[in-house]
């Protein structure tokens, strides 16, 4: 028998009654596009599969974007691929943008089954054959995510007829690799089944992709088979710098307790692999850690910037920079804002926050129209149309955010997109008094870039590929003419 | 706003003077005391100890974690309960003592697992972590105590069962 005596209801019905209901300006099928300094140029449905990573590559005089998708939604947990009229769990899209304006679907290669982040194939990243040391000259090789079981690598040189080359199963997880094409060298986000998180790194030389070898496993002392105590924070993704920067960005959390990693490439690689704490610890040259409050899910590095302000300065006119972009990951505002920082790493064993940038929420009554939002990721193409110069943000219902990060110590938003929901736009849910209330919007989930220009984005919730570009004084802060 | 609600519960109990709520029964009686610990990236939840009976002195602190990337497969592992649990709130070097096994609370499944969180004192101190979950949200808690860790598990579970911290929990959780 217990009995339960509380006070402080007043309290409550006090705070209650402060909440006033701000007006929700949700989208409509057939509204037309929400934008400043961005056109759309060309789209595809992606036959309504939930995306992730897109990645773009230049195949002879073809321009192709692979996208990996999420898994399945609990009404359509496989959709039926027009191409072969047969249900495929959602994996791989592979689809033609040479002429933007008029995207080609051209194969579905399907994943793992699952729905949301249990299937599907997330993550997709491609080398040239003949950029890789010991890779067939002729071959194209896509580096994919297979749901949270096994990495695969695909020849994909005919596109329209993928073959499989190899695949490194057995895992717990997976999620955002990064693979170095002049080295092979790839940084696999897995889940090795004896460790204690459900992300962290496998390091394996991709050389030759028909013939994988490992180099080791990494992460965070505290992680690694065998110890106790306290877990840290689990990977998201890596980038690295490759040989002649020598430098490996870890972005640790999705929206907690996140921090960046810098990592010594050349140790991490040739350092004493044995998983223990202090062999951990050898390559790790300093680790900035966020607010709990925000997790890193790409940590995106600019050496060298020239900062304007800093110009006529003996010292520090240039300044390594570092953006990290938190990930949000809860419908309509119910977490702490996930938005985009920038990381002065320039002494590097003291790396130090100094600006952000959120989309200004009531700019658009964003935490009202459903879904998320926030960040999630960024553009991650390094080629010279946009490096150091502009970013582009995903930001779920906020759509793609163009930055002018010039002068990183002020990032500046100079355009935006939030493309139209469809009929295949998924629905995004939430509990009010104990009721499922749920809400149509669009998911901007992934941006990649190409070397022409333009900007691809992909929705979390079914509604696909937009192909976009800058307009106006955007373009023209870019460069472009 | 059943979510804002259940928040505004929580808040208005933690602010609440020690002795303001308590849950008794035969044998315990349970206090709620306030969230012990700093804020961290989740928001505080609530804190109980145990001032009578058999259970002196063992403290309970549960909160729910919305946000957990495994929404199909749940608290699937110890490692998970290891990671998730809030016994780093307690102690960063803690130990588990066993294997873990199957619990539910308020009807959500999960594990629960006994540990040394390695805390000085004249007697051992021993806590169990439990992590349960609902599609893609987490209810964690702790309890710990000058106890063995079979009886910190048996008074944190009556706790757990009691229909007020049940209610609380299924609201904070949105399962009902």
């Amino acid at each position: 028998m217990w009995g339960y005596v509380r006070g402080g209801t007043i309290v409550a019905a006090c705070l209650l009654a402060g909440l006033g209901e701000a007006s929700a300006e949700s989208q409509k099928i057939g509204a037309p596009p929400e934008a400043l300094n961005m056109r759309l140029v060309g789209s595809n449905d992606l036959q309504a599969r939930s995306a992730y990573q897109p990645t773009i590559h230049r195949q002879g005089e073809r321009w192709i974007a692979y996208i990996g998708h999420h898994g399945g939604t609990d009404e359509t947990p496989a959709p039926v691929n027009p191409q072969t009229g047969k249900a495929e769990p959602n994996g791989t899209s592979i689809v033609d943008v040479t002429d933007p304006a008029q995207p080609k679907y051209l194969r579905h290669i399907p994943g793992q089954e699952g729905k949301y982040e249990s299937g599907g194939a997330q993550m997709v990243r491609i080398c040239d054959g003949k950029a890789l040391p010991k890779g067939d000259r002729n071959a194209v090789y896509m580096l994919r995510t297979f749901g949270g079981e096994a990495h695969e690598i695909w020849n994909v040189a005919n596109p329209e007829n993928p073959v499989l080359i190899t695949r490194i199963e057995g895992l717990k997880d997976t999620h955002k690799n990064w693979w170095e094409c002049d080295t092979g060298i790839a940084f696999l986000v897995s889940g090795a089944p004896d460790w204690r998180t459900r992300r962290m790194t496998q390091v394996y030389d991709l050389s030759d992709p028909a013939h994988p070898v490992k180099i080791r496993d990494f992460g965070l002392p505290g992680q690694e088979p065998g110890s106790t105590g306290a877990v840290p924070t689990e990977l998201h993704g890596p980038i690295s710098t490759g040989p002649a920067g020598n430098r490996v960005y870890f972005g640790y959390g999705t929206n907690k307790g996140g921090f960046l990693q810098i990592v010594d490439r050349e140790k991490l690689l040739n350092g004493p692999k044995q998983p223990t704490p202090e062999n951990l610890r050898i390559p790790e040259i300093a680790r900035m850690p966020m607010s709990a409050m925000n997790g890193a899910h790409t940590t995106f590095p600019m050496k060298d910037m020239p900062i304007a302000e800093f110009a006529r300065d003996k010292d520090g006119k240039t300044r390594d920079i570092v953006m990290i972009v938190d990930e949000a990951i809860l419908n309509e505002c119910n977490e702490p804002r996930q938005m985009v920082w920038f990381a002065d790493v320039t002494v590097e064993k003291l790396p130090m926050m100094v600006s952000n940038y959120t989309v200004t929420e009531s700019s658009g009554g964003f935490c009202e129209r459903g879904g998320r939002f926030g960040s999630h990721s960024s553009n991650e193409s390094m080629a010279p149309v946009y490096y150091k110069k502009m970013a582009f943000i995903s930001f779920f219902n906020a759509g793609v955010r163009a930055l002018d990060i010039r002068d990183p110590y002020h990032p500046q938003e100079v355009g935006y997109f939030i493309p139209s929901i469809t009929a295949a736009t998924d629905k995004r849910c939430v509990k009010i008094d104990e009721q499922e209330r749920c809400k149509v919007a669009i998911q901007t989930n992934n941006v990649e870039t190409d070397e022409r220009g333009y900007i691809y984005i992909v929705d979390r919730a079914n509604t696909g590929l937009h192909v976009l570009e800058l307009t106006g004084p955007a373009r023209a802060a870019a460069g472009l003419p | 706003m059943g979510r804002w609600l259940a928040m505004l519960v929580a808040v208005t109990a933690l602010g609440a003077l020690p002795g303001a709520a308590a849950l008794q029964s035969s044998e315990t009686a349970w206090r709620e005391i306030a969230w012990p610990f700093p804020r961290d990236g989740w928001p505080a939840g609530r804190a109980f100890r145990c001032d009578g009976g058999e259970c002196l002195g063992i403290e309970v602190y549960l909160r729910p974690k919305l946000g957990f990337c495994n929404c199909d497969g749940g608290v699937a592992d110890d490692d998970e309960v290891d990671r998730v649990s809030d016994l780093d709130l307690i102690s960063e070097r803690f130990i588990p003592l066993r294997t873990g096994e199957p619990i539910r609370v308020a009807g959500m499944a999960g594990r629960v697992r006994a540990y040394d969180p390695r805390i000085r004192g004249d007697a051992p101190h021993l806590a169990v972590g439990i992590a349960v979950s609902h599609r893609c949200d987490l209810l964690v808690a702790v309890a710990h105590g000058a106890a063995a860790a079979d009886e910190v598990q048996r008074f944190a579970a009556a706790l757990l069962d009691a229909n007020e911290i049940r209610r609380w929990m299924q609201s904070a959780m949105q399962t009902r």
